[in-house]
């Protein structure tokens, strides 16, 4: 292989070099045979040829790339199902899937490349990223090709294109959707005495069945906590969509730019002196940051509600098998009244169509887009990910019905995103800067457990730290409001 | 030639510095020079200059592409030590430093003097004792972080039969610093055994045979002739695991990310942060800059104060 | 026969401390290899198994499913291999003229060698892997290797050992002629064995161990590493301690492979007598 030889041919010449220059005897001898490991650069290091993707050789085929973050079985199989599948479908477009870790690694990835020409034709990026990349203005809007094509939207399940649709534009298309859920041990419900059939709708209900739920042994200790909350800044952004709390001004930064940051206003500080209140009261766990762990205790039987994204669905029942049985509902409000003008914002993530690629390129990236968000591909993609389509006509397709009729709690997720009025709240926050303020809030949530201050002063403080990377962005992205 | 400059091993300076001691001097240079070019090409290409662009960007306001867009001077290190994030994270590089080594150094000068006793088998033992030479720091961290599973975790299990109650590892902010100082000593002692045994193996045989003809016993030969022998050892291993800890991001970035409550935010992982998640590269610069400076500082000392009482023969 | 006693009992109480400290150190390896034959719901309960009840491949099989882990494997070793030898070249070059060569500026660029440890890996990968677009080395071997070939730990560690061999040695073969770099690789090479060893050993890791360089340089599924292959194990929301922890035995086995047979040159050493001539 090249590669190889290559440096095999530079590593020989260092070494060479070396000798030859360092000699302290002009008449030198020639170096006898060393016994030193060193001499093993001069064996070539044997490298088999790449077994390569195979790309069709036929002339017109036009290679692309897709840059996508999923690991496990949804990026070990079935993206390069769908990739496949799409390959086969037709004879001008062949697209080549690589994965590039998380989506911040990805994201950081995509940074750089912007710099040396390495971008891929198409890029499958988390949504709180929507703001950079339409600032950073290096994607093509898919409303120009859905502008150019008549393509109809009106499949669509339209709080998902609401979110990607910034200043009346469509930026990217949604791929893997998501909402978080409360996830409650059916089991554990009945042995406390409480109704499965009847799950807390508000947080009040919330906390009294995380109070009966928790259990002590004979020491004081407890066995079982009535419910666990990661330390996950998505949960925060949810649970103030669903309360009417914007994240940031401007209303979410949708009706203009975002200046600063505004979660910490009342309805900011009453979730976090909800999830305090039981945390020390002892019915709430915390398992820290990583949404993994409190999952394992809930599967554990070590707690017995969570909140978690509805792509955890599939994983959860299939861990739990044989132990318990799983029971979903609609995220917590904190009133009934909270139905009716709010709701969850969808999370998850879509794919973007980069800009400067050639248009032979371009043209198959928003065919493969097309095909990714086609009703048989999103009905594939929901069973294997536990994603929810992004369209309608999916939940007709035979994949999904069966998957739900396996899967009946997943229906919770359905009737959540319908249920969710479309407006500024649901929207969710579009800010530049929204990795920083989800860390922010991580550490403000943190704070707030072990006590540092108070659910205001803290989230006062989050939010000044959140505006001031905001102004900074804002300046060095020349944005001005 | 020079011998005697060897023996005496110091310089040649002075007064008399005749023509052809000058020219056996440069040429020493040269030769030098010689063998030290293929690392220091391959440093200024890949280290150096890279090193010269950063202290450049860190006087910049960068966009979230790491373009400098605006010169600011030194306002990006005024930032750091107006807020309290840097303080926080160079006392956490700090007392993380000073959890890892010192404790990393004693346990496995344990492990080599108990890999270095002559028994049946015992090479097998020196097997043991350095095989997380052989682990790298991302599997590690994944075993450890099911070992501190909140949880799932067997470490609360196994103590549970001691009677004492879960340790909340690596969720709690007095626990995770000490957490993941635990799984790097583990980490790193395969290493640092590694090399001591070698070193031990080194110290002349003869030394301890007259040393016991004079009736010494086990600790005063191990004050007197293992120690002393092994200085020039344990003085690698201090500078080299200083440097170490000081750039230890892996193991944080699987097991904490920095949390809880910033307790184990390191000088190296909230230049990460600043760098490959906020996207501000002119303060992650600015950050690298000072995180360099400290180690240099602490290197420089090492040198100047400890390898003067190392005994190289 | 009271001596005869005293001794066994010394040596058993030897062997029971030995087992007890080797039992510990092993204990996290074996946890990784105990979770990597359980089943889903096994791994998913506590009190946690802490031996496996049957031997099962399964999740072996799952993760390479997921990751092409062999090719990823091959990859990974053949950088590793590259650096390693690289750096045993460099690293011996260098550390032989700071320790056997008195010239004008040694301690300071003995401290560059060493500074070149003190920079955090952010401040150096953009530029590096800007550079390696333009060369065009990315997907390629040598953009793998090449800027990993030189090592400040590396030519410390060499010059530590080589410090300890009697510089009349050095002397002596200089005045009988024999070329200053012969004398490196005939005497002082084959006596700091266990230095390169271990310098060996180490290198290979550091390199395997690498996640980001190859993720950011590679986009060619032949040229990716088995670091990017244990990510790819790794789904957000459906994580699976057990197949990860499959992946993570599977990416063990070649450099504790490396380890044990390397593991005689590391240890062993030389005697003492033989280094004093």
């Amino acid at each position: 292989m090249k590669g190889s030889k290559q440096v095999f041919v530079l590593l020989s010449a260092l070494l060479v070099l070396s000798m030859v220059l360092s000699a302290c005897t002009p008449a030198a001898t020639p170096t006898a045979e060393p016994a030193a490991p060193q001499v093993a650069p001069t064996q070539p290091v044997v490298v088999e040829e790449p077994t390569a993707t195979a790309v069709p050789a036929a002339a017109g085929v036009t290679k692309m790339t897709f840059w996508h973050s999923m690991g496990g079985d949804i990026g070990g199989k079935a993206i390069p199902q769908i990739t496949n599948d799409f390959n086969s479908s037709q004879d001008k477009c062949y697209v080549v899937y690589t994965y590039q870790g998380t989506y911040d690694d990805s994201l950081n990835k995509l940074k750089a490349g912007l710099q040396s020409g390495d971008t891929p034709s198409v890029i499958q990026l988390f949504d709180i990223a929507t703001r950079l990349m339409v600032d950073l203005d290096v994607a093509i809007p898919v409303q120009t090709y859905i502008d150019k094509e008549g393509y109809d939207v009106s499949d669509l399940e339209p709080n998902v294109l609401a979110y990607y649709t910034v200043d009346g534009q469509q930026y990217s298309m949604p791929f893997n959707s998501s909402t978080p859920m409360l996830y409650y041990n059916v089991d554990a419900f009945k042995a406390a005495g409480l109704d499965p059939a009847n799950p807390p709708r508000t947080w009040d209900e919330f906390t009294e069945a995380a109070r009966k739920l928790t259990i002590k042994d004979a020491s004081g200790a407890v066995t079982q906590y009535g419910g666990a909350f990661a330390v996950y800044g998505w949960f925060f952004e949810q649970l103030l969509a669903v309360s009417g709390g914007y994240y940031a001004d401007n209303e979410n930064g949708r009706s203009g730019l975002a200046t600063k940051a505004t979660f910490n206003s009342p309805e900011g500080v009453a979730i976090l002196d909800w999830w305090k209140a039981m945390y020390d009261e002892g019915i709430l766990a915390n398992y820290g940051r990583t949404t993994v762990d409190t999952r394992s205790a809930f599967i554990a039987g070590q707690t017995a509600m969570i909140l978690e994204s509805t792509a955890a669905l599939r994983g959860l029942m299939d861990s739990s098998a044989g132990k318990f049985e799983i029971g979903t509902a609609f995220l917590p409000r904190p009133n009934e009244a909270a139905f009716d003008i709010s709701g969850t914002v969808i999370g998850g993530g879509s794919v973007w169509m980069i800009k400067d690629r050639p248009q032979a390129e371009q043209d198959c990236a928003w065919e493969f887009i097309k095909f990714l968000a086609s009703p048989e591909q999103q009905a594939y993609w929901q069973t294997m990910s536990g994603y929810f389509p992004i369209r309608k006509a999916a939940y007709e397709n035979q994949l999904s019905v069966d998957w739900r009729a396996k899967y009946p709690q997943f229906q919770t997720a359905i009737d959540q995103l319908h249920a969710a009025p479309n407006n500024r709240f649901t929207q969710g926050g579009l800010i530049g800067v929204f990795p920083t303020a989800r860390q922010t809030i991580e550490g403000a949530i943190e704070e707030v457990l072990a006590g540092k201050g108070t659910s205001q002063e803290v989230l006062d403080k989050a939010a000044e730290t959140v505006t001031l990377a905001i102004e900074e962005y804002n300046i060095s992205m020349g944005l001005t409001p | 030639m020079a011998v005697s400059e060897r023996i005496s091993g110091s310089h040649t300076v002075g007064r008399f510095k005749s023509t052809g001691v000058r020219q056996r001097e440069i040429k020493r240079f040269f030769t030098a020079l010689l063998y030290l070019l293929p690392s220091l090409i391959l440093f200024s290409t890949f280290t150096f200059i890279p090193l010269i662009r950063t202290i450049g960007l860190s006087t910049y306001l960068t966009n979230p592409l790491g373009i400098a867009v605006k010169f600011v001077g030194l306002a990006q290190y005024e930032k750091l030590f107006s807020t309290p994030v840097f303080v926080n994270s160079m006392q956490r590089s700090l007392l993380f430093v000073a959890y890892t080594v010192p404790t990393s150094i004693i346990v496995s000068l344990g492990l080599a003097l108990l890999g270095n006793l002559r028994l049946k088998g015992i090479s097998f033992f020196r097997m043991v004792f350095s095989v997380t030479i052989a682990v790298s720091a991302a599997t590690a961290s994944l075993i450890f972080k099911y070992l501190y599973h909140p949880a799932l975790g067997s470490l609360n299990y196994l103590l549970s039969f001691l009677n004492i109650d879960p340790v909340p590892w690596l969720t709690n902010e007095n626990t995770a610093l000490m957490a993941v100082s635990l799984g790097t000593v583990w980490l790193q002692i395969g290493l640092n055994t590694v090399i001591l045994l070698a070193a031990m193996q080194g110290i002349s045989e003869e030394l301890y045979e007259s040393a016991m003809i004079d009736g010494a016993n086990y600790w005063h030969k191990f004050r007197s002739i293992t120690i002393p022998m092994l200085s020039s050892t344990f003085f690698f291993l201090i500078v080299v695991d200083m440097l170490a800890a000081f750039q230890a991001f892996t193991q944080i970035h699987v097991l904490t990310s920095g949390g809880p409550l910033d307790s184990t935010n390191v000088l190296v992982f909230s230049i990460y942060r600043e760098f490959y998640f906020n996207g501000a590269y002119g303060f992650a610069a600015a950050q690298a800059v000072m995180l360099f400076l400290i180690m240099l500082a602490l290197t420089v000392f090492q040198f100047g104060v400890l390898e003067k009482k190392v005994f190289y023969d | 026969m009271d001596y005869k006693l005293k001794r066994i009992l010394t040596s058993t109480v030897f062997y029971i401390v030995l087992m007890v400290v080797a039992v510990i150190v092993l204990f996290p390896i074996w946890t990784a290899i105990n979770i990597s034959f359980l089943d889903d719901s096994q791994v998913a309960q506590y009190p946690p198994q802490l031996f496996p009840t049957h031997f099962s491949l399964a999740n072996y099989a799952r993760a390479l499913e997921q990751a092409p882990l062999l090719r990823y494997l091959f990859n990974s070793v053949a950088q590793s291999t590259l650096v390693m030898l690289g750096q045993l070249v460099t690293a011996c070059l260098a550390a032989y003229a700071f320790a056997f060569i008195d010239f004008k500026w040694r301690n300071v660029l003995f401290l560059i060698f060493l500074a070149t440890l003190m920079i955090p890996w952010e401040a150096t990968i953009i530029p590096n892997y800007l550079l390696i677009k333009k060369l065009k080395w990315d997907n390629t071997f040598q953009g793998l290797a090449i800027p990993f070939m030189a090592t400040g730990f590396g030519t410390f560690l060499l010059r530590q050992f080589f410090l300890k061999i009697p510089k009349e040695l050095h002397d002596a073969a200089v005045m009988d002629g024999c070329s200053s770099f012969r004398f490196l690789l005939t005497i002082v090479l084959p006596l700091a064995r266990p230095a390169l060893g271990t310098l060996a050993v180490y290198s290979f890791l550091q390199t395997y161990n690498q996640y980001l360089w190859p993720l950011l340089i590679t986009n060619d599924q032949t040229m990716r590493t088995v670091q990017i292959g244990i990510a790819l194990l790794q789904d957000e929301e459906r994580f699976m301690f057990n197949t990860v922890m499959a992946g993570v035995v599977f990416v063990l086995l070649p450099t504790f492979i490396l380890f044990i047979f390397s593991n005689r040159q590391l240890i062993r050493g030389l005697t003492a007598g033989a280094v004093k001539g």
